[in-house]
């Protein structure tokens, strides 16, 4: 592996990777998609939204989890969590808190009429006690084995994190290897056995190549 | 890695896309990874020997260059499809999405021998090889590429691969040399006053001999000298005042935010 080609590919991944400015305004589609760019294009100098900072240790929903709206038009409603976009601390619930609009419009043809889930902020949203589906107020706390969990103020109860569901639909336990897939017990196979060689000095051994030639004199500077 | 663009006229590709499982790995590499390589290196150690003997023997025979023998030596595997490698099974062509299992995880690889970990190198560039072909005649054809993820997995699995080859090669030559670097090279003043790491290239004559690299200048001018100290404040003063920024924006958004105003 040449060191040339990785510092290649290292700045080329640079370039891919965007990077977008510290006022950019996050909304509710994902910033590399083409309707980002085009709602929010880089001459766009939106208003600036403060958002409250909530450090990553004290989010409590996850996507999946069930939580009740307090305030709004579907105030009281319960509804499952969709999609959770951090940098504004938005929670998307299905189905729950739309308006509707039209997609997919082209000439004369008005598209159809959806209804598309607004956004709702986090102090607008809170869990549910599992066993009697009433509101109430979140702490972490640890249990007796150190496990850190989401526990009700209220009840005392621990509410469970929801089975994590992948976004491609795709459940481990029933996934069938394809052809050019390789099966979990030679992937966890342990081959390696540590040693004093390189890989190429390892290979060449391997295949019989000897190199008896001398390398050619060349100046590092 | 640049795409490899297909110009000739195949029956195959004017037909339908063709359409890719992902690599993890292919059933050949499966069954050499389970069972002994031990015949595989012999077939290969043959091709290799009577490869390099017969060069010795007839170096400009243009037909003997051109036969069979050669081209198998050039194998140490046991496909042997010619351009058909650069497609994918025939049963994925057509498809609009390929099924295709995760990547290798770093964690995964580091349980691999060297060897496993040389294989795979290949077995991998080469279905990225499959992947940005469909992917090339894909835009050709003005469609869109089935499951392009593919790409992207096998473009993680290779990196980390290099990764865990790059990690042994740095502990082992950390244990036996105690060099942190693989690439030789050192601190030095530009022209402009700036210290950088420069890192050292391999040339063929040594620098006293070589014109181009004497001119370059590895030292700052006198007259730049007084700029080193005004542009080492200016960094200074840039990094107090965005510390500065960061701690008022934060009693800002805590006196926004405060437990006051939500209980509101």
């Amino acid at each position: 592996m040449c060191p040339h080609s990785m510092r290649l590919t290292a700045l080329l991944s640079m370039a891919a990777k965007a990077a977008f400015p510290h006022d950019y305004r996050y909304g509710t589609n994902r910033p590399w998609t083409i309707a980002a760019q085009r709602l929010n294009p880089p001459s766009k100098k939106r208003r600036k939204v403060f958002v409250e900072p909530i450090a990553n240790e004290d989010w409590h929903v996850v996507r999946g989890d069930t939580v009740e709206i307090l305030s709004g038009k579907d105030k009281g409603k319960q509804g499952k969590v969709a999609q959770v976009i951090r940098r504004r601390n938005w929670v998307i619930l299905e189905g729950l808190n739309t308006h509707y609009r039209y997609i997919g419009r082209s000439g004369d043809y008005r598209g159809t009429y959806i209804a598309s889930e607004a956004p709702l902020l986090l102090k607008d949203v809170t869990l549910i006690d599992p066993t009697d589906r009433k509101p109430t107020d979140i702490e972490w706390r640890y249990t007796e084995e150190g496990e850190r969990v989401r526990v009700s103020v209220r009840t005392g109860r621990i509410i469970p994190k929801p089975v994590y569901q992948r976004k491609d639909g795709i459940i481990p336990q029933q996934w069938k290897d394809g052809p050019k897939d390789t099966s979990p017990e030679d992937t966890l196979q342990k081959t390696y056995t540590p040693s004093l060689k390189t890989l190429e000095e390892e290979v060449m051994e391997k295949m019989n190549i000897q190199e008896d030639g001398k390398p050619r004199k060349s100046y590092w500077y | 890695m640049l795409p490899f663009v297909v110009s000739f006229d195949i029956v195959k590709m004017a037909a339908a896309l063709t359409s890719r499982l992902t690599a993890a790995v292919c059933r050949q590499f499966q069954r050499v990874v389970t069972v002994s390589s031990h015949t595989q290196t012999q077939y290969a150690t043959q091709a290799f020997s009577k490869f390099h003997s017969c060069q010795r023997r007839q170096m400009y025979d243009s037909w003997w260059f051109r036969s069979s023998m050669n081209y198998r030596a050039l194998h140490t595997s046991c496909v042997r499809r010619g351009l058909d490698e650069f497609f994918d099974l025939p049963e994925n062509w057509g498809e609009q999405t390929v099924k295709s299992g995760a990547p290798w995880t770093a964690k995964q690889l580091r349980v691999k021998s060297n060897e496993d970990l040389h294989k795979l190198w290949y077995v991998l560039l080469k279905e990225k090889n499959v992947l940005l072909t469909l992917e090339q005649e894909a835009k050709r054809q003005r469609l869109p590429m089935p499951s392009p993820e593919r790409l992207k997995k096998v473009e993680r699995s290779i990196k980390r691969l290099d990764t865990v080859v790059t990690e042994r090669e740095d502990a082992l030559r950390l244990l036996q040399m105690g060099q942190e670097r693989g690439r030789p090279g050192e601190w030095r003043r530009n022209v402009f006053g700036k210290t950088f790491w420069y890192r050292f290239k391999e040339h063929p004559i040594p620098w006293y001999l070589n014109s181009r690299y004497k001119r370059r200048q590895f030292f700052e001018p006198s007259h730049v000298a007084p700029y080193t100290r005004l542009s080492l404040e200016k960094y200074l003063r840039s990094k107090i005042r965005r510390e500065k920024r960061e701690t008022r924006n934060q009693k800002r958004l805590a006196a926004m935010f405060s437990k006051k105003t939500a209980h509101a």
